[in-house]
């Protein structure tokens, strides 16, 4: 018991005695736990901020397009297929018994004038009332517009947040008019604040209108989606379904292939999944080579303390230290400065956290994740240490009395 | 009770170079309880192999070795690195003090690999200092002290744990006549305290504190003899013992 205290107390006076070079060899270990622990913070940080963008897209919300996310298609494919109808709608809504709710989009990018001021680049939504039921997005004043709205084709808009921002600084834009090129639009609602997707582009940098008057005033034709709501018990039944109610609507012969896809939350996931896999697997590799460096660093410094004392262990053995004695006071050694360095690591990559969190998005430094460095790191150290410590143990002790 | 060091037909035999150095060739000795002697020879005479054998740091190539009727030349490790630890205690020419530890610390060090309490030890360290007459210098480096001050520390740190004799190569070897006598009087008064002392030297007046002188030449015993003054001694040191 005191033997330990003691090897504690003589390898931190061992240390003590070379604090420079202690420092210096550990980078290595700083830097693979400073790359496993931020690594840790930008996967939590992107997962936060992922989950918060997947809650645009419902997990019960099927996107019917003429293309599959990140699908292996070919352009010009895509572009020979037909267009989808607004008619399909009702159609899936009457066939389908899983449909909760479903909304065409067509979207177009648009500037939005008022007075002086002009909001540039603002993504245009064509489409239903029942846009509000599958978009995932609340109104925050004001209402959203109404079916006759819809069918009369109103000049009503419903503008999001940023978009109300810009427009009107300090004024209730309810019932205000803005224009999209020469025509004019009355404010409805503005929707809440949801921020970017996949930081990307901004959902509040929207506005919506009537299919209807997006129709008639910008394309009667042209890219179009369809957004399904389904009952969330039964998901994958209801994309069957649906899938096979378009292959109906599209009159497609069963040895054809879909001309249109029906896209899911899921393939975002996958494709985060992908992603987040490349990012750990780079941050992995940096901190298997960087505590493998620092390892070889601080086997060789030992080696070399080793050396440099070996009169000490002579001396030490011929008063009675045992082998396993030796040993244990150059493994500790080992062991406490990697661990130095893992703190240290540590302490970096806190205040790197603390940036990321303050510039890049939210997110937070797993706390495992500090106890796995320091495992890690007195991990390498003892390995390190083990041949210099061995070869310390084993010095004929007559020889290493002579040793000058 | 059983011899304190047995002998045997000792050898030491070092390989150099398809040759064999013949460090000790057969030495056969007994050495009891409380006895004091010198060892003197020429230069390469293996003085120092046979203060290794004895100290239990180096393993015979042939013979027996009895230290209080155990084995040594069958000893593993760990049991070598314990007799040393507790039944010697070894004083260098170069005194081999830990630089950076200071006299007291030097001192304790045997007792940690003991396994003795921290308390314990400073205390047991702290007598030992006594012993030397050093109690003012015990948190002085090494470096902050004279050669014969070093020297006393390193007897201090031999003796702290009691052990069954002290084993010194050439104790006064790096030091001035004066520095050397007054050691010889801390290895005199510790013998009188019933210590067990073998010295190697170089010098005649230092082996004469000795009552007992083994003369060695090419790893073999050549003379051992009892010095002259001996029994003088014994009679004074009686006539204290009676006092
Ligand atoms: N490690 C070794 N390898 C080879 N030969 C050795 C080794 N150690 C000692 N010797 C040889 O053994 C012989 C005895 O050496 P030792 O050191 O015992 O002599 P010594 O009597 O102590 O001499 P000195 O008075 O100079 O200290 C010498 O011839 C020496 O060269
Ligand atoms: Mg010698």
């Amino acid at each position: 018991m005191f033997a330990y205290v003691e090897s504690l107390r003589m390898a931190l006076s061992a240390i003590w005695d070379n604090k420079l070079r202690a420092v210096l060899t550990t980078l290595g270990i700083i830097i693979g736990i400073l790359a496993v622990t931020l690594m840790g913070t930008l996967i939590s940080g992107l997962d936060r901020s992922f989950e918060n963008s997947m809650s645009f897209l419902g997990r019960d919300v099927l996107y019917i397009a003429k293309h599959e996310w990140f699908g292996q298609e070919e352009w010009w494919e895509i572009r020979n297929r037909p267009d989808l109808k607004v008619d399909y709608i009702e159609k899936l809504k009457n066939q389908s018994k899983y449909v909760i709710a479903a909304a065409p989009v067509a979207m177009r990018s648009v500037n939005i004038t008022r007075k002086d001021e002009m909001a540039m680049g603002i993504n245009l939504a064509g489409t239903t009332p029942e846009f509000a039921q599958t978009a995932f997005m609340n109104i925050e004043s004001g209402r959203f517009y109404t079916e006759g709205e819809e069918r009369s084709g109103a000049r009503v808009i419903a503008i999001g947040y940023d978009v109300a921002n810009v427009l009107f600084e300090n004024e209730n834009p309810i019932g205000k008019k803005v224009k999209i090129g020469n025509y004019v639009f009355r404010v409805v609602g503005v929707t809440e604040k949801q921020g970017k997707f996949l930081g990307l582009f901004s959902m509040d940098n929207r506005a919506i209108i009537p299919l209807g008057t997006y129709q008639r005033l910008f394309a009667r034709r042209g890219w179009m989606r369809l957004d399904v709501k389904v009952d969330d018990k039964h998901i994958d039944e209801a994309k069957d379904e649906i899938i096979a109610i378009m292959r109906r609507l599209r009159g497609l012969h069963p040895e054809e292939k879909n001309d249109f896809a029906v896209n899911q939350q899921d393939a975002f996931r996958q494709q985060y999944q992908t992603m987040k896999i490349a990012i750990g697997g780079t941050g992995l590799f940096i901190t298997v080579l960087s505590l493998v460096v620092g390892g070889v660093g601080i086997m060789n410094i030992m080696f070399v303390s080793v050396k440099e004392r070996t009169k000490e262990i002579g001396v030490r053995k011929a008063i009675g230290a045992t082998q396993g004695s030796i040993m244990r006071q150059f493994l500790l050694e080992a062991l406490l400065i990697c661990l130095f360095g893992g703190c240290i690591g540590i302490i970096l990559a806190l205040g790197g956290s603390f940036l990321i969190d303050k510039f890049v998005f939210p997110s937070t430094m797993p706390v495992s994740l500090a106890f796995i460095s320091l495992i890690l790191s007195s991990f390498v150290g003892v390995v390190a240490g083990l041949a210099p410590s061995y070869k310390a143990a084993r010095l004929d002790p007559i020889e290493a009395l002579r040793y000058e | 009770m059983a011899d304190l060091i047995k002998l045997s037909g000792l050898q030491r035999y070092y390989e150099v170079g398809g040759e064999t150095v013949k460090a000790l060739d057969g030495v056969d000795l007994i050495i009891n309880h409380n006895e004091y002697i010198s060892i003197m020879g020429p230069s390469g005479s293996g003085k120092s192999t046979m203060m290794n054998m004895i100290g239990c740091l180096d393993s015979p190539t042939n013979g027996t070795y009895e230290f209080e009727g155990e084995k040594v030349h069958e000893m593993d490790d760990n049991q070598l690195a314990s007799i040393r630890n507790r039944k010697i205690g070894f004083v260098f020419q170069t005194f081999n003090l830990l630089p950076k530890l200071t006299a007291l610390r030097n001192v304790e060090l045997p007792l940690i690999y003991a396994n003795i309490p921290k308390d314990e030890r400073l205390e047991l360290a702290e007598i030992a200092m006594e012993k030397v007459s050093l109690t003012d210098r015990m948190h002085h480096k090494p470096n902050e002290l004279s050669g014969g001050q070093r020297q006393r520390v390193a007897i201090a740190r031999a003796l702290v744990t009691n052990p069954s004799i002290i084993l010194a190569d050439e104790p006064t070897g790096n030091l001035d006549s004066k520095s050397g006598v007054e050691i010889m009087d801390v290895f005199d008064e510790l013998h009188r305290e019933g210590n067990t002392i073998i010295l190697v030297t170089h010098e005649a007046y230092i082996a004469k504190h000795a009552y007992r002188t083994i003369h060695i030449l090419d790893g073999r015993i050549e003379k051992d003899a009892q010095n002259k003054t001996t029994k003088q001694r014994k009679i004074q040191s009686k006539k204290k013992a009676t006092a």
